[in-house]
């Protein structure tokens, strides 16, 4: 299948990226984790990798951190291969999940191990770089304690002021919040957002939760069976996902596919604009819904083609391809109502303010559409 | 990458920036200087391995290869004579010995099945070991069901007992059981004041058995004790909410995750009475010897090759033991992280029913039954060193130590030395089985392949034949070797801390590689990414957090060492460099008293040093 558009920025050529990962396997067994993985993350960038679990982005952030070493395949920081450095020599910071904060030492050790390897910023002791990053995560007077006796945030603020204290190049952080109950992970996020633009570190960060992961990130790439689907700024990646899992994934989607009956050549003038928007009439389960492919260059008709319709663009009564529908479930949300919709065999799913029920019209405008893929599927 | 962390990346409430500029070929030269540190960083422990390894080589298998090659190689020529001739000999190998020689099983195994059958040596080792395991699992399991599931004041303290046995000397033991069921001990005492006939348990089969489950039992209750504990009250209560009553629950959810733990404790509890000497050797004599018995008969008369063979035949039937166990351990490793135990029960019964009463009376009768096996022998052992032989209290048999330390003669057993070369080889022995230890148990519990064999290569000291190991080391190393030239020889006493040490370490591998295996990996792993290496990983997270398993582990290497006889009887022949047991064997020859009183000598000098390692230690959550 076809993909269309998506990944726009290009890298300026001048500053090669603080990490890049140019064809990098990890393999166990028969196995591949990362599957031939190219990636490059910009220096200073908050960068996510997102995907169900057993997609290879926990794999990929080990390898970058050092714990495992790839089967094939190159990892370089800022320009330099890291093959064979340890993760010791590789000035990275690690927020695991569950902290890994140690048992043994009081708060104010933990933050301040990495100090035994690191002299802390000119001018500074180590108490006094130590008082200063638990300042930074708000939690100015527990270096006596007993990382223990903190609760779940406090020791991933920790695990985060220990991480950064020597002064690495690069963060990682793996899960670290999906310990944490809705509310505090809400708040967290913010934390962590702000705390790595203060700093202009780079940050690699892997969750599982893709509305934390367009929350927080730069840029996002969705990974699926040890391969990213799509490489983007969270905007594009919902707005145009270019790939039927990746619009399935990230947030709710309504996708279709069916065979292109029409053409429509819109409003392109004297054939100067050949990516002009133009209208296409797609045949899906009889009805033939009107799709804006704006950037579906090679399509005619007789084309099998796949799009999706975010829930929110979904109106009820409103819009140009007008279909028939009955409500099957609701779920109150509180700001909207979810609810799923039978049309024909097909579930849709639109957002409402107002509950739902009995036979309704929904409709959407072209423009609302986004075109997926053209092809075979 | 950009080599130092000092000054690089950036730097929280400043700007972030980096001056470029300023880092330039002097960065770049300490780079490479960092980077061939870091190497050498790297190869630590690699080196440690190594130096492990080649104490483990010169120290046990080296010697120990000397003597078994004298099994297949006579007169420099090889052969498997001597093994076919031990095989076929009916002294060891019983009617077994029949079939080996070619005889038609089915009449072996009618013959094995009558009542005029011979088991020979080995069968007899083999029968006693079963008899003793029986035993061991009999008396330890109500134990471990009082310690695992009720509640009562001391309960702890009587848990940390339970290692006691297991680690008190042997001849020491021998000791106790001679003056609790001799022909004057205190059981025919007890039954002659009760107007009883008297029992005579010395030199039977019952005797060494029932002092196998002195050592034995309380392994078997420990391990079990320690995989009830670890039953998750959550899967019991599942079970019963799907409709499982309580015995039925107990059947399904419990007793299969205990039953593993019963079977650790009877392999390890057949692979040390297979060895079994001291207890042996005073309890039974030569009339009920076992292998190892045997072996060290047959080393006296100088009989080499005889001797290596068999040792190699008892090495064969334990280490399959043992490796059947270790696979079995393997596929069988159940995480307990996060368990909430069963509720502990009062021994106070809630109830006057039968269910409430019942459980508790038969803990009480078992109560008796282990204050007998148990506290009996050490509780005469201290009272027969304060009885004269007309049965009144006397200092007499402690006045008969001080006078020979004072008036012996050269030739004759001292008890200073004694104490003070017991001190010397253990303390020497723990300093040296700790490294090896932890070594051997961080490598172990690593994963890469051919785990399996390292840790078997590293666990064989367990199964080898002490004599053996004695004799290799008086062999290979007090005699000399010559290696290119040179020759290296070491002195009787150095030979007994290094054996001590071989004998001590696998309890430091078994005490710290659980601790290093529940260690969450992103605890190291955060370490590594703060910038340790990975040697100094182990120094800071690894051992601090294992601290507790180390300090078991060298209370129990010491305590191996105090109270090991074996091998130590082996090398101290003609030396002066014998140990308190090795006198308490000589005592115990001509006089019980003597031996009694040293032995209580023995037991203050344990107890003293399990109270400094534990003060060194810090504190130890449990042993």
């Amino acid at each position: 299948m076809r993909r269309v558009g998506s990944e726009r920025a290009a890298d300026s050529p001048d500053d090669p990226p603080a990490v890049e990962l140019d064809g990098v396997t990890k393999r166990y067994g028969d196995a591949a984790a990362v599957d031939d993985v190219s990636l490059r993350v910009r220096e200073g960038e908050f960068f996510t990798l997102v995907g169900p679990s057993g997609c290879g982005k926990t794999t990929t952030l080990r390898l970058i951190a050092g714990f495992e070493e790839p089967t094939a395949g190159t990892i370089r920081f800022s320009g330099e291969s890291v093959a064979g450095v340890p993760p010791e020599d590789r000035d990275v910071g690690v927020v695991f999940q569950n902290y890994a904060l140690f048992p043994h030492m009081t708060v104010g050790e933990n933050v301040g191990y990495g100090l035994n390897f690191a002299d802390p910023p000119e001018g500074m002791s180590r108490s006094e770089r130590v008082a200063e990053l638990l300042e930074l995560v708000d939690l100015p007077d527990a270096a006596d304690r007993d990382p223990e006796s903190l609760s779940g945030g406090q020791q991933q603020r920790v695990a985060m002021a220990r991480a950064l204290a020597p002064g690495p190049d690069l963060l990682l952080l793996d899960e670290p919040m999906s310990a944490l109950d809705a509310q505090l992970r809400e708040r967290l996020r913010v934390q962590v957002r702000r705390i790595q633009s203060e700093l202009g570190i780079t940050t690699v960060y892997v969750t599982h939760d893709q509305e934390e992961a367009l929350a927080i990130s730069d840029r996002v790439a969705v990974m699926r069976d040890g391969r990213p689907e799509q490489v983007a700024p969270p905007r594009t990646v919902y707005r145009e996902p270019s790939s039927r899992f990746v619009a399935e994934f990230v947030g709710d989607n309504n996708v279709f596919a069916g065979r292109v009956v029409h053409v429509e050549e819109g409003d392109a003038v004297d054939g100067e604009r050949d990516d002009a928007p133009r209208i296409v009439g797609v045949d899906v389960g009889g009805e033939t819904l009107r799709v804006n492919a704006a950037e579906a260059i090679d399509v005619s008709p007789g084309d099998r083609l796949t799009f999706c319709v975010r829930p929110e663009y979904l109106r009820i009564g409103e819009g140009e391809s007008l279909v028939h529908a009955t409500v099957e479930s609701a779920e109150f949300l509180g700001e909207t109502t979810r609810i799923t919709l039978d049309w024909g065999g097909r579930d849709l799913v639109v957002r409402t303010r107002d509950p739902l029920s009995g036979e309704v019209v929904v409709g959407f405008d072209p423009a609302d559409a986004h075109v997926i893929g053209i092809g075979e599927e | 990458m950009s080599g130092s962390k000092t000054g690089s990346g950036s730097t929280p409430g400043t700007d972030g920036g980096v001056s470029d500029a300023s880092r330039g070929d002097d960065e770049r030269r300490r780079t490479l200087r960092e980077r061939v540190t870091g190497r050498l960083r790297g190869r630590l422990l690699t080196a440690l391995a190594v130096v492990t390894s080649v104490t483990l080589v010169a120290a046990f298998y080296y010697p120990v290869g000397t003597v078994l090659i004298e099994a297949v190689v006579v007169d420099g020529v090889p052969t498997l004579a001597v093994f076919a001739e031990i095989l076929r000999d009916p002294f060891y190998f019983g009617e077994l010995a029949r079939l080996f020689a070619g005889e038609s099983p089915i009449a072996v195994a009618r013959d094995l099945l009558g009542p005029d059958r011979r088991l020979g040596i080995v069968g007899f080792t083999a029968y006693q070991a079963a008899l003793s395991t029986v035993a061991s699992v009999a008396l330890g399991l109500p134990a471990a069901y009082l310690l695992a599931r009720f509640e009562f004041p001391g309960r702890r303290t009587l848990r940390s007992l339970t290692i006691v046995p297991f680690v008190l000397p042997s001849i020491m033991v021998a000791v106790g059981f001679v003056a609790t069921f001799g022909t004057n001990g205190t059981l025919n005492r007890v039954l002659g004041a009760l107007g009883l006939p008297p029992v005579d348990l010395m030199f039977t089969l019952e005797a060494i058995v029932i002092a196998h489950a002195f050592y034995n039992a309380p392994l078997v209750a420990r391990v079990m004790t320690a995989a009830w504990e670890s039953v998750d009250a959550r899967a019991v209560e599942t079970a019963r909410s799907l409709g499982a009553g309580p015995v039925r629950a107990f059947y399904d959810v419990v007793a299969p995750q205990v039953y593993p733990a019963v079977l650790t404790g009877a392999a390890l509890t057949f692979v040390f009475t297979f060895g079994t000497f001291p207890i042996v050797l005073a309890l039974g004599g030569f009339e009920l010897a076992t292998v190892e018995v045997f072996v060290y008969r047959l080393v006296r008369d100088l009989n080499y090759a005889e001797a290596a063979a068999l040792a190699i035949v008892e090495l064969v039937i334990s280490l399959g033991v043992l490796l059947a166990y270790l696979r079995y351990e393997a596929r069988n490793t159940v995480s307990s992280r996060g368990v909430r135990p069963l509720p502990r029960r009062s021994l106070v019964p809630a109830a006057p029913t039968l269910r409430e009463v019942l459980p508790r009376l038969g803990l009480a009768g078992y109560a008796v039954v282990a204050g007998v096996v148990f506290v009996a022998p050490i509780a005469s052992m201290v009272l027969a060193s304060v009885t004269g032989g007309d049965g009144g209290l006397t200092l007499d048999h402690y006045r008969f130590l001080i006078d020979r330390q004072q008036t012996g003669a050269a030739f004759q057993v001292r008890p200073w030395p004694a104490i003070r070369n017991s001190l010397t080889f253990a303390s020497a022995a723990t300093l040296l089985a700790l490294p090896m230890g932890v070594v051997v148990a961080v490598l172990t519990t690593r994963r890469f392949r051919g785990r399996t064999l390292v840790d078997a290569a590293a666990m064989a000291p367990l199964a080898v034949s002490g004599i053996i190991v004695g004799l290799g080391l008086l062999r290979g190393l007090v005699f000399g070797v010559e290696i290119a030239g040179w020759r290296f020889a070491a002195t009787g006493a150095v030979a007994i801390v290094v054996a001590h040490a071989v004998a001590g370490y696998p309890f430091v591998v078994r005490t710290v590689a659980p601790g290093l295996e529940g260690l969450d990996r992103s605890l190291i792993e955060s370490a590594r990414a703060l910038g340790a290496s990975r040697a100094r990983v182990i120094r800071d997270v690894e051992l601090p957090l294992v601290w507790p398993g180390v300090v078991a582990g060298a209370a129990f290497a010491f305590a191996i060492s105090i109270g090991e006889f074996t091998a130590t009887v082996v090398l101290a022949t003609g030396a002066d460099a014998y140990t308190m047991p090795v006198a308490i064997e000589r005592f115990i020859g001509r006089r019980l008293g003597p031996a009694t009183a040293m032995g209580v000598v023995l037991l203050v000098v344990t107890g003293l040093s399990f109270v400094v390692i534990e003060r060194l230690g810090g504190e130890t959550r449990g042993l």
